[in-house]
């Protein structure tokens, strides 16, 4: 199935345009010019503003330097979250490039996990993974992998190498032939209008009879308010990656093609553009 | 003993059984005054136990456990003495003893079909505590469990109903102790509240005690009212 591989390269390959502008609060030496940089979607923020942290620690005083974060409008951006769910969740219907805004002061420690090291971004992508294939495989496939497989994923999201990652994630997408898909589909439903921070339960992708489980299937099963009446106006979106994907694609599917690296689907609903 | 559990689905502890083992605990709490309560969200189906205490914290910190530490605050906080100082002036700005919040929560995980132990503590100005500040405050004794316990790690995450970070006590292998205790169990006829068999092992760990009188939590008792 080429047309299904090349969705896999343009799930990784997905790139935000992003202008860093540092917290105007902040006390420099000099002024700091804002960083432009292209984001990964499927990556951490943490994992990838190296450079965006190098730039502006050059004009802040070193004593006022403490753990980098980011903010978006007023909002801290949560690093454990992949990037492309938190521009979809937050921004994807505002002009590009995304503006985020960087600080190195007061840490926000209601709101955001501490990221000292890539060995906590590293713990956490694996945690993702192996809670993903406890719902997929009973955690069958995950434990039969050697420790250099599951360094080959993290490696491959680190230094965004597609094949190196997808040589061993494709054993993660596969199931017994007797089965018609996995056993639970990984998938978390996040709106920002809520005070629970993201909706996840188990949700088998084929029904009794044997049909496949769609996404507007697992819609009505878990976040109801997401698929507005027929008679209403729809006023939510449906966003995975950017993208609005037909509501009859079956879930199975956009599993193995349109999770992140985590192997979780990162579903958005966010509020419909009125014009 | 052999923790043989390959496919012995009967130990799973699926979402009823684990509201219900809830309900059970809380009215005991309720009994003997012991503070936990069942909180629901906004979801109607989906709650957590959580239990807050106060304590009087010592500042007494085992060296082996220093965290290496960016925060300039904490540094502070771990250059203290370990004996708590007789003089004000020497022990710095900070006094030997402080009032901590903590909190406790048990959520329900259906990837793993386990109890998850969620907690955080905090000195009463707000001011989150380091898992090293937990620590220092857990008997030594329970630090060695920590090394060896069936736990992987315990880690920062973001509570999934409350939205900010707790720590956890990491659930993949909660399964294989538990089964291994509730099969004895069943086999000489107890029923256990998993609830209690599961928190009173993992709870001290991170400072949690439960007292002995959750073990005689169970509908139909034997004579024998310990807990495996």
């Amino acid at each position: 199935m080429t047309d299904d591989k090349d969705v896999l390269r343009d799930v990784w390959f997905g790139r935000i345009p992003t202008c860093f502008t540092l917290y105007q609060d902040e006390i420099t030496e000099r002024e700091a010019e804002p960083y432009y940089l292209l984001l990964p979607r499927i990556s951490y923020l943490t994992l990838v503003t190296d450079k965006v942290k190098k730039h502006f620690q050059k004009v802040v005083r070193q004593e006022e330097i403490s753990e980098i974060w980011f903010e978006y409008e007023g909002t801290p951006l949560k690093w454990h979250y992949p990037i492309g769910l938190l521009f979809d969740l937050h921004a994807s219907n505002t002009a590009l490039p995304w503006s985020i805004t960087v600080h190195f002061k007061n840490f926000p420690e209601k709101d955001l996990l501490h990221c000292h090291s890539k060995d906590v971004i590293e713990a956490h992508f694996m945690a993702c993974i192996k809670e993903a294939d406890a719902l997929k495989h009973k955690s069958q496939v995950i434990n039969e992998m050697q420790k250099k497989d599951h360094k080959q994923l993290w490696m491959g999201l680190q230094n965004d190498k597609f094949e190196q990652f997808w040589a061993i994630n494709r054993k993660l997408m596969e199931y017994p032939p007797e089965d018609n898909g996995f056993r639970y589909i990984p998938f978390r439903i996040y709106q920002a209008t809520t005070e629970r921070p993201f909706i996840q339960k188990l949700f088998r992708p084929i029904a009794s009879g044997g049909q496949l489980h769609t996404l507007g299937d697992l819609l009505k099963d878990v976040c109801p308010s997401a698929i507005t009446p027929e008679d209403g106006e729809q006023k939510t979106q449906v966003m995975i990656h950017g993208i609005e994907p037909m509501l009859e694609t079956p879930i199975q599917w956009l599993s193995e093609h349109m999770s992140y690296p985590d192997n979780f689907l990162h579903i958005s609903i966010i509020p419909r553009p009125t014009d | 003993v052999s923790c043989s559990m390959a496919g012995e689905e009967d130990f799973f502890l699926g979402e009823k059984r684990f509201k219900q083992c809830c309900q059970d605990f809380v009215k005991h709490s309720q009994q003997i005054g012991d503070g936990w309560e069942w909180r629901t969200s906004k979801d109607p189906g989906d709650g957590y136990l959580s239990k807050t205490h106060f304590q009087v914290r010592n500042r007494h910190i085992p060296p082996d456990l220093k965290e290496k530490n960016n925060d300039n605050t904490e540094q502070m906080l771990f250059a203290q003495v370990e004996e708590p100082s007789d003089d004000p002036q020497a022990a710095g700005a900070c006094s030997t003893e402080e009032v901590v919040r903590y909190e406790y929560h048990v959520l329900y995980s259906s990837s793993y079909q386990v109890p998850v132990l969620y907690f955080r503590a905090c000195f009463l100005d707000g001011r989150p505590l380091t898992l090293d500040e937990i620590w220092g405050s857990v008997h030594a004794s329970y630090q060695a469990r920590l090394q060896e316990g069936p736990w992987d790690t315990i880690t920062q995450q973001e509570h999934p109903i409350l939205g900010q970070p707790f720590f956890v006590l990491h659930p993949c292998r909660t399964n294989e102790f538990i089964s291994a205790v509730l099969r004895g169990s069943q086999q000489h006829h107890r029923n256990t509240n998993y609830i209690t068999l599961w928190l009173s092992t993992v709870g001290p760990v991170v400072g949690l005690n439960l007292p002995l009188s959750y073990a005689k939590l169970a509908p139909e008792q034997s004579t024998d009212a310990a807990v495996a």
